[in-house]
């Protein structure tokens, strides 16, 4: 599926930021199912230096630096994206079974394995508590084909957990969202990864789009699409997987990813330090995914 | 005569005897020369020792005492010595260490062989806080990727040498080194030259070579030395090297990153830096990318280190070779990338992220030294068999919740080194960290290096913040070490002419408030010393004289209310106030609370002024602290002579800045300092004393203290011989040129320094505004008439009174002109997203 995707980030400040300094991980990578065609950012007011590259993770990273006296800070991100569905959608009984991927993970020296290990230990918004373990434990039985497993928890998590976006925020604790049994794409996903790593099943955190389709008859809305998040989980044999714990699927066409990292706080779509700009800053953000 | 008696301890071994008690040869002269010193001899150079270090300004700060005071750097006069030849073998084994290290930093922010391949579990790498992943693919120019590479070597019971730990965040030491070295060449001469010591100073130009060939775009790049600041236990360190190498010394503030570049924000607006000799660690030097909540880095730095525009020494992200796993590991890292086992061995290791280790550990915990694999979180080594029950319980339940981020090594009784405290040699415990530089195609490594000794007989732990002593490591040969004439000739690369007035305005700053201060704390001293005279003299002083001398102090300082509409119990009484305008540290204003100031502006200014400077900085320092002591008999104990070593000390500040200063931009800015300074407090005094009128008798009497506290009593009287005229006064005080305390020379003066600061060139000729302000102030003092000054109108000096508030006022211009202008105001930065988190 091609898209075409608009994401623009809005900044009103209280006070005038003198000069700023930021990095966006705002343009969709390259994965095994996704080509970015082609993608421009412009900024308002302009910037005096920018610069893009690829990441410690293979994502795209833009760096820009204002040195304008600003109170409004407008991103708009446009990307021409090319989407395929994942090759394993269909067969999650056919994985290796838990205990096999466990062995595997444990003893073998192949280098995809080796690297994957990364992604079962703590991060800095992730740490790996036993409650989450008891959580998740159950549907882990040995003899489970893994991807059916993860797959299963994904339900779980859906099912149990309410959609809720004022219930939480950036710095949430997982614990607290494991008790309220709320919270919003983002907070799902770390849940899950936390699940997973506690398991000993390495997951990877995925920041990107979501297509969302109108009510049947009606006209699609400009900037309903939201920003979207979630997880990649890691199965010897398949590599790696994605599963959508907020929509209880498996990351279809209409998954658009832009980046992926431990957890958020690696693909934060934009961080930065600012001069000046007083408090409490208000944040908009509008996201627009066309088919092509 | 026997003077020392020093008896090796059973069962340890000591460096400088063998088992029979027999001194080992190289040892022989040492302790000979010592023997013939004898007890007193060496407590003289002891003493001497200490004191030259003092006057260097050589402190370390210790972290666990709040608001503590530097401590001075500690020197143990026996130095320990080490063999040519077995130095050589030491010194191959941490050439090839450094070499293993460098191959394996290239791989962690490279391909990561080792892990892809299984050399080391991927864990080992990834849960280490100081793997920095934005530091992936940065690549120094140049066959090194590792810089600076500092090992902590112990020699055990068993005579073997292993490596502790090893130090690449940003190694320090070195600078202490030379320093100690320094020392101990000024206090026993004849003894060091005998010794044949190896020269320190190769390394330091290795060091120099290796950071300017760093940069591939300038021949004469700038390089700066970014400290934390002067609370940073080792500023020092920073300050010493920086003057040594002759580089900038800057803060995180001082630099700034624009269109790609770094820049230093200096007098003459932004310069370039090529290369920096970072002393913060790496995690904390860029905002952006690293820790969001650093506020000791440069945001966006690490993105221009990318481009290649600037150059880190040690590189980002070179901290995560002090991981302790890795030590474990070193075996096969080594034969993996360098083919061979290293010849130099390591502390054995265990990681108790390895069942196995976990399991060998555990079960004997008390017998093990276990320390966190991340040094940065305020978490030592410990022994544990010496944690209390209660600290011993948490620190289990802690290493068993999560075992992966612990390793743990047996304790190692360090050999014996004698050591000369409280003037007896005693064997004390010892550590030696060693400093490799990248040269060339390899590493040189400064022969020696710091030796730490254990502050008892039986310590584990040895460390500068344990308040343990160091020593001057000797490398010695049998015969004189050829001095390489080639490297000592070599002089010093010019300075680029721009490089003079590049400094970077924080520090210019600094100097211009470190005048301001000197002279405020200088006028208020001279005031109350007035003051206290003149109450103790045998002439009783008048009720309204009395009243005004006091108001005049609480005037000068600003401490209200003080003496405004104070109570006459309070002015019969003033003793307590008096004294808490010179000692009272916590009211702004007071003596000791400006000489803070002044302090403070001295530290962070440092590598400007002079050993000479320094000393005396260090006599304001004593006098302080012998402050409350001095005062303690109150007003009827002569405290005037309490201030006088203040008094003294402050003169010789400013005898020094003129006599021994270099004319560049830092000296004149601290001259306008003072000069303003001088206008204000001297205007103040004015004021206060002689715009009220009173009778004749309490007129002379105040004319006298004004006339004392700015030491222009004697020409006075020399020149008008005993009457007291205000007209007369007046003129000796604001308008005599000749009278270098006079408001007329301050504002000459003034108006000359000005003139020179660095201007952007200009087509049009008009004033700056400070030079207007200055010249407005020069203008209002000089065509003042004495006749209109002395004009009295209701009981006030009214036109005196107007005159002089126009001059203070003015000054606040000038003052202000000056600082908008030239020094930095950084303006304080916030996250846009904090995560809750640090990284």
């Amino acid at each position: 599926m091609l898209y075409r995707i608009c994401h623009i980030t809005e900044y009103l400040y209280n006070a005038p930021v003198s000069h700023c300094y930021n990095l966006a991980h705002i343009i969709p990578r390259t994965s095994h199912r996704q080509k970015c065609i082609s993608s421009d950012i412009t900024l308002e007011p302009a910037a005096a230096f920018k610069s893009m590259r690829d990441d410690y993770f293979g994502n795209r990273a833009y760096h820009f630096e204002i040195q304008r006296s600003h109170k409004k800070l407008v991103l708009t991100a446009t990307s021409k994206v090319e989407t395929r569905k994942q090759f394993y959608d269909d067969k999650l009984e056919a994985s290796v079974t838990c205990a096999e991927a466990w062995q595997l993970l444990q003893y073998t020296h192949d280098a995809e394995l080796l690297m994957a290990r990364e992604f079962l230990l703590d991060s800095p918004m992730i740490k790996i508590q036993p409650e989450l373990r008891a959580y998740a434990e159950p549907l882990f039985t040995p003899n489970k084909p893994l991807l059916q497993a993860v797959m299963d928890l994904t339900q779980k998590i859906f099912t149990e957990f309410e959609y809720s976006p004022a219930s939480t925020t950036i710095a949430t604790p997982l614990d607290v969202v494991l008790n309220s049994k709320k919270g919003v794409c983002q907070d799902f996903a770390h849940l899950q990864i936390a699940c997973l790593r506690a398991l000993g099943i390495p997951a990877k955190y995925i920041s990107g789009y979501i297509e969302t389709l109108p009510p049947p008859g009606q006209e699609k809305l400009v900037g309903t699409d939201a920003s979207h998040a979630w997880v990649s989980a890691f199965c010897p044999g398949q590599g790696w997987v994605e599963f959508d714990p907020t929509n209880n699927s498996i990351a279809a066409e209409q998954h658009i990813l832009t980046a992926w990292g431990r957890d958020y706080f690696d693909v934060t779509p934009l961080k930065g330090v600012i001069f000046g700009g007083g408090e409490n800053p208000i944040l908009n953000v509008s996201v627009d995914v066309a088919r092509v | 005569m026997v003077e020392f008696t020093y008896a090796p301890r059973p069962g340890v071994q000591d460096e400088a005897f063998d088992a029979q008690g027999t001194a080992k040869v190289h040892w022989q002269y040492l302790l000979e020369s010592l023997q013939a010193l004898g007890a007193k001899g060496l407590a003289d150079r002891q003493i001497k020792a200490q004191r030259i270090l003092r006057d260097d300004g050589a402190t370390y700060n210790i972290y666990s005492e709040q608001n503590a005071p530097n401590h001075d750097w500690k020197l143990d006069l026996t130095p320990s010595l080490i063999t040519s030849q077995s130095w050589g073998a030491i010194e191959a084994g941490l050439l090839e260490r450094s070499e293993l290290f460098n191959l394996f930093l290239k791989d962690i922010y490279g391909p990561r062989h080792l892990i892809r391949t299984g050399v080391i579990p991927p864990e080992a790498l990834f849960l280490h806080r100081g793997f920095l992943r934005p530091c992936q693919g940065i690549s120094v120019p140049g066959e090194h990727q590792l810089l600076l590479h500092s090992v902590d070597l112990i020699r055990s019971h068993t005579g073997e040498l292993q490596v502790l730990t090893d130090r690449t965040q940003s190694p320090s030491g070195a600078g202490y080194a030379l320093e100690n070295r320094t020392v101990m060449s000024r206090v026993l001469p004849s003894l060091f030259r005998d010794s044949h010591v190896h020269r320190l100073a190769q390394f330091f130009q290795k060091l120099r070579t290796k950071l300017t060939g760093l940069c591939t775009t300038q021949d004469q790049p700038r390089i700066v030395v970014l400290t934390p600041g002067t609370h940073n236990e080792a500023y020092f360190e920073h300050a010493y090297l920086a003057n040594y190498l002759g580089f900038h010394l800057v803060q995180s503030g001082d630099l700034v990153v624009r269109n790609g570049h770094v820049w230093m924000k200096s007098l003459d607006g932004l310069s370039r830096v090529d290369v920096i000799l970072r002393r913060v660690d790496d995690s904390f030097c860029d905002p952006v990318e690293l820790r969001g909540d650093s506020q000791l880095g440069v945001p966006n730095l690490l993105e221009v280190v990318r481009n290649g525009r600037v150059v880190i020494a040690n590189p980002l992200g070179s901290g995560v070779l002090e991981n302790p796993i890795f030590i474990k590991f070193l075996p096969v890292i080594s034969e993996a990338l360098l083919g061979r086992k290293l010849r130099l061995p390591s502390v054995p290791s265990y990681w108790l992220g390895d069942d196995h280790d976990y399991n060998k550990v555990i079960h004997s915990f008390d017998d093990w030294v276990v320390k966190p694999i991340y040094r940065g979180d305020s978490q030592n080594s410990v022994l544990v068999r010496e944690l209390s029950q209660k600290a011993r319980e948490l620190f289990v339940a802690k290493v068993k919740a999560k075992p992966e981020l612990y390793v743990a090594q047996p304790p190692i009784c360090a050999m014996h080194l004698p050591s000369y405290i409280d003037g007896t040699l005693v064997p004390r415990p010892s550590i030696l960290r060693t400093f490799n530089v990248a040269s060339g195609t390899s590493y040189t490594a400064m022969p020696g290096g710091l030796t730490r000794i254990g502050t008892a007989e039986n310590t584990f732990a040895i460390s500068n913040q344990a308040g343990a002593y160091s020593k001057d490591t000797w490398v010695i040969a049998s015969e004189p070490e050829r001095v390489n004439t080639a490297l000592l000739g070599e002089s010093p690369t010019p300075m680029r002419e721009a490089e003079l007035i590049s400094l970077p305005s924080r520090v210019v700053e600094n100097l211009f408030w470190m005048g301001r201060y000197a002279e405020r704390a200088e006028a208020l001293l001279r005031l109350l010393r007035t003051v206290f005279v003149l109450l103790n003299g045998e002439e009783p002083v008048s009720e309204v004289c009395r009243r005004q001398l006091l108001l005049c102090i609480t005037e000068t300082t600003s401490m209200l209310p003080g003496f405004k509409d104070a109570k006459d119990s309070l002015l019969n009484d003033p003793g307590e106030e008096l004294i808490a305008a010179v000692a009272d540290g916590q009211r702004m204003g007071s003596v000791r609370s400006n000489l803070n100031a002044l302090l403070y502006c001295a530290d962070e200014s440092k590598e400007l002024l002079s050993s000479d400077t320094l000393r005396v900085t260090n006599d304001i320092r004593d006098a302080l602290h012998a402050l409350d002591d001095d005062l303690a008999g109150g007003l009827a104990a002569a405290p005037e002579e309490a201030l006088d070593p203040l008094v003294t000390a402050l003169i010789a500040l400013s005898g020094l800045a003129q006599e021994s200063m270099l004319r560049g931009v830092g000296w004149r800015f601290m001259q306008i300092g003072r000069r303003l300074e001088r206008t204000v407090q001297t205007a103040a005094i004015i004021e206060n004393l002689l715009v009220v009128e009173v009778s004749e008798h309490d007129q002379s009497t105040l004319i006298q203290a004004l006339l004392l506290t700015l030491e222009n009593l004697i020409s006075y009287r020399r020149r008008y011989r005993a009457r007291m005229g205000v007209q007369s006064s007046l003129d000796l005080v604001m308008l005599d040129t000749s009278n270098p305390r006079s408001l007329m020379f301050q504002l000459d003066e003034l108006n000359k320094h000005l003139a020179r600061l660095p201007k952007i060139p200009e087509t049009r000729h008009e004033l700056a505004l400070e030079e207007r302000a200055a010249l407005e102030a020069k203008t209002l003092i000089k065509l003042t008439l004495l006749k209109d000054l002395s004009t009295r109108e209701n009981g006030h000096r009214k036109i005196l009174k107007k005159q002089l508030k126009q001059l203070t006022a003015l000054m606040g211009d000038v003052s202000a002109y000056v600082s908008n202008k030239y020094f930095d105001h950084k303006a304080s930065s916030q996250q846009l997203v904090s995560h809750g988190v640090g990284e």
